[in-house]
């Protein structure tokens, strides 16, 4: 039974008399429990209001709808006609985001040198990541929003990170999951976006994934559970979107060389690689990184300690590290601050 | 399977020796694996009262999970506390299970299926039944672990206190049945419920004569079926291993097999009991039906008196899961009160009901003058007016018995319900001032 009040109903479940005598009480728990037991084997549990009946989901085969607002980790949208991001890279949802775990870089117009209202390069820590949903709130140009994709159990803790070309996601992906969350926003959302894409040239500002295949990206979007869901996928070769230095080599390299202080532990990979994932650090081509990280830590696999050190710098001094590596590293680096300087 | 094989090769100690290495074997393979079903079914079933499924991904319906949790049981790490004493640590759950396993020798399994033919098999069944209550001290003292130890304090007190009703209220069956044996009880339990065998000769054996439809054999399966919950630990009886209170009693400290094997001795535990009780109470493997098939065709008879035993052990288990699906945990001292105030006094008006009985079937039966049972009050026998029909007095002896235990049973629920030693008059003062205790 429920019962109707403004703000909403409540179930009102029927529990009998009241008062009982002595061993009545026994009685009718005992009733109770084999009246679900024999309900149990013939009925499901479909409303709460109901006080019998099996309510297991059998989860991998049947699977509950998810609530819109149901979060999990952000992704970022772009539009699925002409593949731009809504993402302005204005910064909100990194200076909010409790954890601190997004890091982005804004995109520069390699004629003028001047910003433009893009990202060149988003990442975020899933595995830090605490779902609370913050960023999607701050955003003003709806550009990132809460997925609902929660199967992202992996034993690759580097893939956790996950960089904007596997964040990208099609406007039309978020509407299968959010019809009515994504309707109130979007006028404002698209008004916005086109002006930003006035003041964007080139390739800037295009989805990766757009890039590709700007057709195909929306239907194998749309299947979640697909494709989606593998954080694992950073590893595929994605087309350069911006070509040309900007200012986030710096920071690339910077990143880059927290995520070999955090991951490390592969062993002797093609170390000459590594100079030149940092030396044209602007690269999305994210398949380098675990050589990076390869290079970037010495092979022993136990001995480094943990410590900012090992984290900031990606190179800690006491290691069994090769010296002329080190210094070949720090030149590259203030290299590149110069050239930005 | 001794006389078996001896009437086949006749009989000689290589023959003993097999059949009952044989015995030996069949036991060791059955109970672990009903163990293992039980473990399966209590799961399967507790889920389905909580609306619920229960383990349903290992094998078909879930049936291997008990096979899968095996596994997991094999490949934990063997724990044992530094400040542990290791051997008692160790030998804990042996001492603890393997009585219960013993038990299965003596119980038979339906009709000329008895390991061992004993004649005082319920005295062997109370007697080693108790043991494993020296296995669970020792769990919990070689643990060194003040949760064990209160666990195995509970678990020794519930199970000493649990052990008067019960076995007085199988010595109001032994009085009643004059036999210890628990082969012979299913014989006695032909024929008609309460009449028993008395309509031999007028109607065919149903097989309905169960004791549990007699007033002593009622109020004695009630207690017997009480304790049993008790011994075994079952809810609402789980005190010693009460998990929101004392993590697991004095299973705490044990992880792997040692703790599978203390399960095991407790969930064979309730089965060993349970098959006692449907022997004693519940007819045996009586069913209509059965006598005739045994009667025709020996083997198809024993199979299916094997099947309609267990069926009636399993439906008590199935009762014991039904009490945990309701049940919540008792109090110790609510325990306690249950046990000493209300059980024992009924068990022991139970035996004065089965002596009562007994005496009103046997007094001067056949040729008055030569039976011991003769008194006479005043030249007059008082209860010469029964004649010899054991139907008559057997009706007596039902409405009596009935009337006795009924009233035991509700005065000393009442007596049970007042505070001790609270008058009327006390009752009156403590409502005035408001300090009256809760009825
Ligand atoms: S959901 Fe919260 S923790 Fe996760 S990225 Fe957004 S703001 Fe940060
Ligand atoms: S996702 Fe939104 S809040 Fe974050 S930088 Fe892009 S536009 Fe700003």
């Amino acid at each position: 039974m429920t019962v109707e009040f403004d703000r909403g109903k409540a179930y009102v479940v029927d529990r009998g008399q009241p008062k009982l005598r002595a061993g009545q009480g026994m009685i009718a728990g005992l009733d109770v429990v084999i009246r679900h037991f024999f309900s149990a084997f013939t009925k499901k549990l479909e409303t709460p209001d109901e006080t019998s009946g099996v309510f297991t989901v059998q989860y991998p085969e049947e699977r509950l709808a998810m609530p819109e607002a149901f979060r999990n980790f952000p992704i970022l949208l772009f539009d699925d006609t002409t593949g731009q991001e809504l993402c302005t890279s204005c910064f909100q949802c990194e200076r909010i985001c409790p954890p601190q775990v997004i890091h982005m870089t804004q995109a520069v117009d390699p004629t003028t040198g001047k910003p433009v209202p893009a990202v060149a390069e988003f990442m975020i820590e899933y595995d830090a990541c605490m779902s609370c949903g913050l960023c999607a709130e701050v955003c003003p140009f709806d550009a990132i929003k809460m997925d609902h994709d929660f199967e992202l159990a992996t034993d690759d803790r580097a893939g956790m990170t996950v960089r904007k070309a596997d964040l990208d996601r099609p406007v039309s992906y978020y509407e299968t999951i959010a019809p009515t969350r994504w309707a109130e926003v979007k006028d404002g959302a698209y008004k916005k976006l086109q002006g930003n894409i006035k003041r964007r040239s080139g390739s800037i500002g295009l989805s990766p994934r757009a890039a590709t295949a700007p057709k195909k990206a929306a239907p194998a979007a749309a299947k979640p559970a697909a494709g989606v869901a593998k954080p694992v996928a950073v590893k595929t070769a994605m087309p350069m979107a911006a070509p040309g230095k900007n200012m986030s080599e710096e920071k690339l390299a910077r990143l880059l060389s927290i995520r070999a202080a955090n991951v490390a532990k592969a062993g002797g990979a093609a170390p000459a690689e590594a100079e030149e994932v940092l030396a044209t650090a602007d690269t999305d081509d994210v398949a380098e990184a675990p050589a990076a990280v390869a290079a970037a830590r010495p092979v022993s696999s136990g001995g480094i300690p943990f410590s900012a050190d090992n984290l900031l710098g990606g190179v800690p001094a006491n290691t069994t590290m090769a010296e002329d590596k080190v210094e070949r590293l720090k030149s590259i680096r203030s290299g590149n601050l110069a050239r930005r300087g | 399977m001794l006389q078996f094989l001896e009437n086949i090769f006749g009989p000689s100690w290589i023959v003993s020796l097999i059949a009952f290495l044989i015995s030996t074997t069949v036991i060791l393979i059955v109970t672990p694996v009903t163990f293992m079903m039980m473990t399966w079914f209590e799961r399967r079933i507790v889920a389905r009262m909580q609306d619920r499924l229960g383990p349903n991904r290992v094998g078909p319906a879930g049936l291997l999970q008990a096979v899968a949790d095996g596994v997991k049981m094999f490949t934990k790490e063997n724990i044992t506390p530094r400040a542990a004493d290791k051997w008692v640590h160790l030998i804990a759950p042996l001492v603890a299970t393997g009585p219960v396993i013993f038990l299965f020798a003596v119980i038979p399994w339906g009709y000329g299926l008895s390991p061992v033919d004993i004649n005082v098999s319920v005295l062997f069944v109370i007697a080693v039944s108790s043991i494993s209550a020296v296995g669970l001290m020792m769990g919990g003292w070689g643990s060194n672990n003040k949760f064990a130890l209160l666990g195995a304090m509970r678990a020794v007190a519930q199970m000493v206190s649990y052990e008067i009703p019960a076995v007085i209220a199988l010595l109001s069956m032994v009085l009643f049945t004059g036999t210890m044996n628990l082969n012979k009880y299913t014989e006695l339990q032909g024929g008609l419920p309460i009449l028993g065998n008395t309509l031999k000769d007028v109607i065919p054996d149903l097989g309905l004569g169960w004791f549990v439809f007699t007033p002593i054999g009622l109020v004695g399966f009630m207690i017997f079926f009480i304790c049993i919950l008790s011994e075994g630990e079952r809810t609402p009886f789980d005190i010693p291993e009460a998990d929101s209170e004392i993590v697991a009693g004095y299973m705490t400290e044990y992880s792997g097999m040692k703790f599978a094997v203390f399960y095991m001795g407790q969930f064979l535990f309730n089965y060993a009991l349970s098959m006692v009780a449907s022997i004693i109470f519940l007819g045996g493997w009586n069913f209509p039906g059965i006598p005739q098939l045994i009667s025709i065709a020996p083997p198809i008879g024993a199979l299916a008196s094997a099947v309609v035993l267990g069926a009636k052990a399993w439906f008590l288990f199935f009762v014991m899961i039904w009490l945990r699906g309701a049940f919540p945990r008792l109090r110790m001292d609510q325990l306690m009160a249950f046990a000493w105030k209300f059980l024992l006094p009924l068990a022991l008006i139970n035996i004065l009901s089965a002596a009562l009985w007994l005496t009103i079937m046997l007094w001067c039966t056949g040729d008055c003058t030569q039976n011991p049972w003769v008194f006479t009050v005043g030249g007059i026998n008082p209860l010469g007016w029964l004649g010899n029909s054991p139907v008559l007095r057997q009706l007596v002896g039902f409405v009596l018995t009935a009337i006795i235990n009924a009233g035991a049973f509700f005065w000393l629920l009442n007596v049970n319900r007042r505070p001790a030693g609270e008058t009327p008059a006390d009752l009156a003062r403590d409502q005035a001032f408001g300090t009256a205790s809760l009825p």
